[in-house]
């Protein structure tokens, strides 16, 4: 027979035990709640900082643990833009007015392009790459490229008068515009790596902004971008030229403007 | 990734109050109170009656919890802030507690739910941002783990009604309930969360009274979006859907063309086959050749509208993919353009044509 008292006693002491597991199993759920909540946090924070460079589904994949994000074929309109003689022109000025006029004329561009459903992808040097149906289908890619070129032109042009008006130079650019099927996806190696997209469409859209040059103008678009448009896109036809790396010659297009709706 | 309630912009209301007292006592008599959306709603009739309606949706195949967690997902995915705070502070007064809350909304592995429950909110995110668009295999995902046909349809109506509501909040830039969040999370409405359970239970033993009547097929498949409208078949609500149809296309604020139009664009820019052809029937019936339709389609404009309507077109593309300040905003630029009665009618129509696509996209 065991002695009750020594009963109570273990009996005391097991829920003592329980007791003191309990609590330290709480303990123990809750700190490691605390830790899975700031580690989801910092995640988010990541994320949101991801997605303004790469699309959301692809952020998503990649976040989920599917990182195996398998590159596709789209249809992506591209749109190169350059500025003209801007490097002679930095040499002469002082860095940070460079920088100032630089930054400035990209805010505006890049404004004027997400206004039409486009992403600026890349800047280099003072030139910029952006796509539009790259990030999510878009059937009027093209459309949206150039009416975001026109605005680009518009404001530019105000840019101008903002910069005469503080004495500094005015800055000229030239853009290109083509549409065709590129391979989209995660490109680079090691700790370089990016979304992008790849493929002869994006060469043929940089030769396009370089014909700018020669034809003298400041926004060409070739065959491929003006199959998009309505007629209510004034567009004048340029000499087929010949251009690096391609056989055929290239026809392009001079966007001169559009058409305010008729009265109806 | 979805925005929380406080990383929402929110503009200043596009519209004031109607003012109309004998609705809002029809409202106030129907669901209780009357809320900032329906003031302001309340000079359209068909739009009003439309969040009514949805205001006071009662599930058939689908546990009111999930309803309840679902609304607010969708609301928190479509960045609506007034929907998202008014849901978000109901779960606290049903007596959810804010770290659960709190796990939901940030999507977090949450193990108080099962798989079913786990997906059913993964799909209700998806349709909503519908970014890749989902299809009918999600659909049919969903009845793989053990959801009934009807459920995932009731599912995806529930989703479609947050899509329509969401879109009159954001583009009406609806001032949140204020006085009601602050209740929910205040003395009284955590008082009161502690008999949520029994709040829950209340509202599953309601749910479990008798169901509305079901509409037969002929009614559901007639007029405009039939063949959508149709997979509804079977749940008690389905008629709202028609009768949502029915009223928007017949409201002459807006003739018929401009509003199929709306529809056609914003299926194009969800990639939804089934409803841009739906959309086109309309138009056909409306004397319409393809190639016009085409046309209109690939310039967003028709020479078959008025300058005024064919400023609709492009806007209605912009109400599908959002960030919620730039679209209150252009939505403002429109407001000065074409007035307030138009605007709203136009609200009404871009919302309802997100939501009707959302259904059909399922089929495809």
């Amino acid at each position: 027979m065991i002695d009750p008292t020594i009963a109570w006693s273990v009996g005391v002491l097991i829920a003592l035990l329980l007791a003191v597991c309990g609590v330290a199993a709480w303990r123990r759920r809750t700190q490691l709640e605390s830790v899975i909540t700031d580690t989801k946090l910092k995640l988010e924070h990541v994320q949101r900082q991801f997605e303004r460079f790469v699309p959301a589904d692809v952020v998503e994949k990649l976040t989920e643990g599917r990182g195996d994000y398998t590159p596709s074929r789209r249809r992506v309109t591209m749109l190169f833009a350059d500025l003209r003689g801007f490097t002679a022109l930095a040499d002469r000025l002082d860095p940070s007015v460079t920088l100032k006029i630089l930054n400035g004329y990209f805010e505006r561009m890049n404004e004027a392009i997400v206004r039409h459903h486009g992403h600026v992808n890349e800047l280099i040097g003072d030139g910029l790459l952006a796509l539009f149906g790259a990030f999510e289908p878009n059937p009027w890619q093209g459309r949206d490229a150039v009416l975001a070129a026109l605005e680009m032109r518009a404001a530019l042009a105000r840019y101008n008068d903002e910069l005469r008006a503080q004495s500094l130079p005015e800055i000229r650019f030239g853009v290109g515009i083509h549409t065709g099927e590129v391979v989209a996806g995660v490109i680079g190696a090691g700790q370089l790596n990016k979304f992008s997209v790849t493929g002869d469409p994006i060469n043929v859209a940089s030769r396009v902004e370089g014909l700018t040059r020669d034809h003298k103008v400041d926004l060409l678009i070739t065959d491929e971008v003006r199959s998009a448009l309505d007629p209510r896109f004034r567009l004048r036809a340029m000499p087929a030229a010949e251009v690096r790396g391609k056989r055929e010659p290239i026809v392009t297009y001079h966007v001169e403007g559009i058409e305010a709706p008729a009265d109806r | 990734m979805a925005q929380l309630l406080n990383e929402i912009p929110w503009e200043m209301p596009l519209l004031p109050p109607a003012g109309d007292t004998a609705w809002e006592a029809i409202v106030k008599k129907r669901v209780g109170q009357v809320s900032e959306v329906d003031r302001r709603v309340a000079s359209n009739p068909w739009i009003r009656q439309v969040c009514l309606d949805i205001t006071s949706f009662r599930p058939f195949a689908m546990p009111m919890r999930l309803v309840s967690i679902g609304a607010m997902v969708t609301a928190q995915e479509n960045s609506c802030r007034y929907c998202y705070g008014a849901n978000r502070a109901f779960l606290k007064i049903l007596g959810y507690s804010e770290a659960f809350i709190g796990r939901i909304e940030r999507d977090m592995y949450l193990a108080e739910l099962d798989e079913k429950d786990r997906a059913f909110i993964a799909f209700c995110r998806n349709l909503a941002r519908s970014r890749p668009r989902p299809a009918k295999s999600d659909r049919d995902a969903l009845v793989a783990l053990g959801f009934s046909p009807l459920a995932v349809q009731e599912i995806a109506l529930l989703i479609a009604c947050g899509c329509f509501f969401n879109r009159i909040g954001v583009l009406i830039a609806s001032p949140p309930e204020q006085g009601f969040e602050r209740f929910a999370n205040g003395p009284i409405g955590r008082l009161i969360g502690l008999i949520g359970p029994l709040t829950r239970k209340l509202m599953a033993l309601k749910q479990q009274g008798p169901a509305g009547e079901v509409a037969p097929m002929t009614e559901l498949t007639r007029g405009p979006f039939g063949a959508i409208v149709g997979t509804l078949f079977g749940l008690p609500s389905a008629i709202l859907a028609r009768q949502a149809l029915d009223a928007a296309f017949a409201s002459p604020i807006l003739p018929k063309v401009t509003k199929a139009l709306m529809f056609a664009v914003a299926a194009r820019t969800l990639e939804c086959r089934a409803s841009e052809a739906e959309a086109a029937r309309v138009l056909a019936e409306e004397g319409f050749a393809p190639a016009e339709i085409e046309s209109a389609l690939t310039t967003l404009d028709s020479p078959r509208l008025s300058r005024r309507d064919a400023r609709l077109l492009p806007w209605v593309r912009n109400t599908v993919y959002y960030q919620t300040g730039r679209l209150q905003g252009e939505t403002k630029a429109l407001a000065a353009e074409i007035g307030d009665q138009v605007l709203l009618e136009a609200i009404g129509t871009a919302a309802l044509a997100n939501a009707i696509i959302r259904l059909a996209m399922l089929l495809e």
